[in-house]
């Protein structure tokens, strides 16, 4: 790298209000009491009245979701048979930077396929929803799903084991095709 | 010393070596499969055919021996244009399931894939499939993935002598096999799956257990015998899950025997003991391992203040490091001067395992009849501590003993059927992975680490001082016996075997850990 590519970032300076700090918190209070005027006077609301309003019903302009690029809870797809098509590779894992997958495999039961995963556990408060996971799988058998109303009344309800993943896969399947 | 130029750069090779080796060793990469430096060469693979100046044909770089002056083109495009056509051929019908393959990751033809072949296959046609053989007790043999180097079957030939592998067939019918009734049971067979540059060999013990990009190694020396092998230790997550040799000239060359490859499920085991106990009213009760040193310590001194001096002992277990044994000779001394220092039981099989080159005779591996790694070790550290000692057997004659501390660590039970009266009454310590006769009737019971779990060195039957690093953590409950002894001994801080090596001097100063390999971070692989 040239020294004439570095750039030298100078922190800005404070200005005379910044300083007397108190005109900054009345600016700061001038925002909310705008919002506020806007929702009481204006009926302008900024909230989503979730779950009768869904993200998914809104126009992407209007902070609706783009449903074919949304990252939300993980599925295992099967292959034309009904058997999960994962082979139990840990490539998932292995790029998971948030360490969330857990995998366990097994000699498959199946004459023509080695190996499979006897379990498949993902830690869903641990995930952080990157899609890494999609993108280092070899065979697709792991995808993110637009589902975001994932809720659990305990830590172990929200870690989706095998069967749970292969459920969310026969939920979704109709609405978002492999 | 003759000297070779390899695609410009000059190398000194030995006298008499192959262009291969002279490569190898200078750290010049040429790619090669059937070529292992402890097996003879027979230049099948083609891999690494090379131009050489004055020589019209390519040359096998693993058969011709170094010329001074020759001039070696590994690179030259002759040399490239072949490799990849020798890719291109063993991948015609070699399966693409990388993903399943217990080998991807340290397979050679998925690297030379990647850095020598072409990026998709030409061939058309469906891949022949070869089918999968049980050839043995530990081991697999996915005969699709075979690209027929034949350094299994040279390995049963000419370092385990027993030839159970040979090639059956001709031309693309070519497969190893084995005879009928006759699996690869050898006491080195695990070798053959080291020695497998591609999947093919698999461990019916490793097999779809972890995937090797996530294993760390940890050097270290095996347990099972006196032989001192040197080994790595694969672990994950607190977990060992296999034992590959590590190389050295002088003690196991690239081998190690399958008792060692699989010593490390005691590490596992179920009966591990997990919980510091002590005797209350006869009976075993679980407490805390702080509160049961001290009532070991408490106890010993209370036998001397009773029976006074020489009437504690310390019984050190062929399976301890030498730091370890070194640490409570001291401190048994400190409390009772003329404390007996004993050598634990030292079980032994009738001779050495001795392995012969199928055709010449001459030896090539021995397995040691002396079923522990450190007897030698201990013998040198009571001898370097001085004072009262004695034999596991002349324990009987010692009627004066009333107390003492027991090491155990063995990898199974240890203790012969009829105890020394010594061991059998008084006041007893005793530390050990695995209970046995006495940890139910022992005053305090130490649940220790196994030798992964703890850092130290060995000594082997040639005499030969040998450190060990410690790889995974021993399971809750247990201590290091070295973190027990510094305790006891009211040193601060944490046990350091080196520090304790430079503390013993004589031949420990200068035993050295060999330097661990750096941990892959998870992510360095993606970097394509």
């Amino acid at each position: 790298m040239k020294e004439s590519d570095v750039i030298v970032l100078q922190e800005p300076k404070l200005s005379l209000s910044d300083q007397f700090y108190l005109p900054q918190v009345l600016i700061g209070l001038g925002t909310t009491m705008k919002h506020m005027f806007n929702v009481v006077a204006r009926d302008k609301h900024l909230v989503v009245s979730y779950p009768e309003e869904r993200r998914e019903d809104k126009p992407v302009e209007e902070g609706g979701m783009f449903q074919q690029t949304y990252r939300g809870v993980h599925r295992l797809n099967k292959d034309e048979d009904g058997r999960v098509k994962c082979v139990a590779c840990f490539m998932c894992s292995t790029a998971c930077p948030a360490r969330c997958i857990h995998i366990e495999a097994d000699e498959s039961p199946w004459a023509d396929r080695e190996k499979y995963p006897a379990k498949f556990d993902i830690d869903e408060l641990r995930c952080i929803y990157c899609g890494m996971c999609e993108e280092a799988c070899p065979v697709d058998a792991i995808e993110l799903t637009s589902l975001y109303d994932i809720v659990g009344l305990t830590r172990q309800e929200m870690i989706f084991d095998k069967a749970k993943l292969l459920r969310v896969y026969d939920e979704t399947v109709k609405a978002e095709p492999m | 010393m003759p000297k070779i130029t390899v695609d410009g750069t000059t190398i000194d090779a030995k006298p008499g070596v192959m262009i291969l080796q002279a490569c190898n060793d200078a750290g010049v990469e040429i790619p090669q499969y059937c070529y292992h430096p402890g097996l003879s060469i027979v230049a099948s693979c083609r891999i690494c055919l090379v131009e050489v100046e004055g020589i019209p044909k390519l040359v096998p770089a693993c058969q011709t021996p170094v010329r001074d002056g020759m001039v070696v083109f590994a690179k030259s495009s002759k040399s490239i244009a072949n490799q990849k056509q020798v890719m291109e051929y063993l991948l015609i019908n070699h399966p693409l399931d990388c993903p399943v393959c217990d080998q991807a990751g340290e397979c050679l033809l998925q690297d030379y894939s990647y850095e020598y072949g072409r990026s998709q296959s030409r061939f058309e046609e469906d891949k022949q499939k070869n089918p999968k053989k049980d050839v043995g007790d530990n081991i697999f043999l996915y005969a699709d993935r075979c690209i027929m180097c034949t350094r299994c079957v040279r390995f049963t030939r000419e370092v385990s002598g027993t030839s159970e592998l040979f090639v059956e067939g001709r031309g693309h019918k070519e497969e190893i096999a084995i005879f009928p009734g006759k699996p690869v049971n050898n006491k080195l067979s695990g070798n053959v799956v080291d020695l497998c540059p591609v999947g093919a060999l698999l461990d019916k013990d490793f097999l779809f257990k972890q995937r090797v990009w996530l294993l760390k190694e940890t050097p270290s020396i095996s347990p099972v015998d006196a032989g001192g092998e040197n080994i790595f230790l694969h672990h994950n997550e607190g977990v060992v899950y296999r034992i590959k040799p590590r190389y050295n000239a002088e003690v196991n060359t690239w081998w190690i025997s399958d008792d060692t490859r699989y010593s490390y499920k005691v590490l596992a085991d179920a009966k591990r003991l997990k919980a510091a106990r002590k005797l209350e009213y006869g009976t075993p009760a679980e407490i805390g391992y702080g509160k049961a040193i001290e009532e070991a310590a408490e106890g010993l001194k209370s036998v001397v203040s009773a029976d006074g001096e020489g009437s504690l002992y310390a019984l050190l277990s062929p399976m301890m490091a030498c730091e370890e044994a070194y640490l409570l000779g001291k401190y048994i001394r400190s409390i009772d001067p003329q404390a007996v220092l004993v050598l634990g039981p030292v079980p032994t099989a009738a001779s050495d395992d001795v392995f012969k080159h199928y055709n010449t005779g001459k030896e090539t591996f021995r397995i040691k009849a002396e079923k522990v790694p450190n007897a030698n070790g201990i013998r040198r550290v009571i001898d370097l501590l001085g004072g009262p000692k004695a034999s596991f057997d002349e324990l009987g004659n010692y009627g004066h003993l009333r107390g003492g501390w027991i090491v155990g660590g063995y990898l199974s039970n240890w203790l012969p059927g009829d105890l020394p009266s010594v061991l059998n009454g008084g006041f007893r310590v005793i530390q050990d992975i695995l209970p046995n006769a006495i940890t139910d009737r022992a005053d305090v019971v130490l649940p220790s680490a196994g030798w992964a779990e703890k850092a130290g060195c060995w000594e082997n039957y040639a005499g030969k001082i040998q450190a060990f690093a410690a790889a995974v953590q021993p399971p809750e409950g247990a201590r290091r016996e070295g973190d027990v002894y510094f305790k006891l001994l009211g040193r601060s801080g944490f046990y350091d075997a080196d520090a304790v090596r430079a503390e013993m001097g004589g031949a420990f100063a200068d035993v050295k850990l060999p330097t661990e390999k750096e941990e892959v971070p998870a992510f360095e692989f993606a970097e394509l």
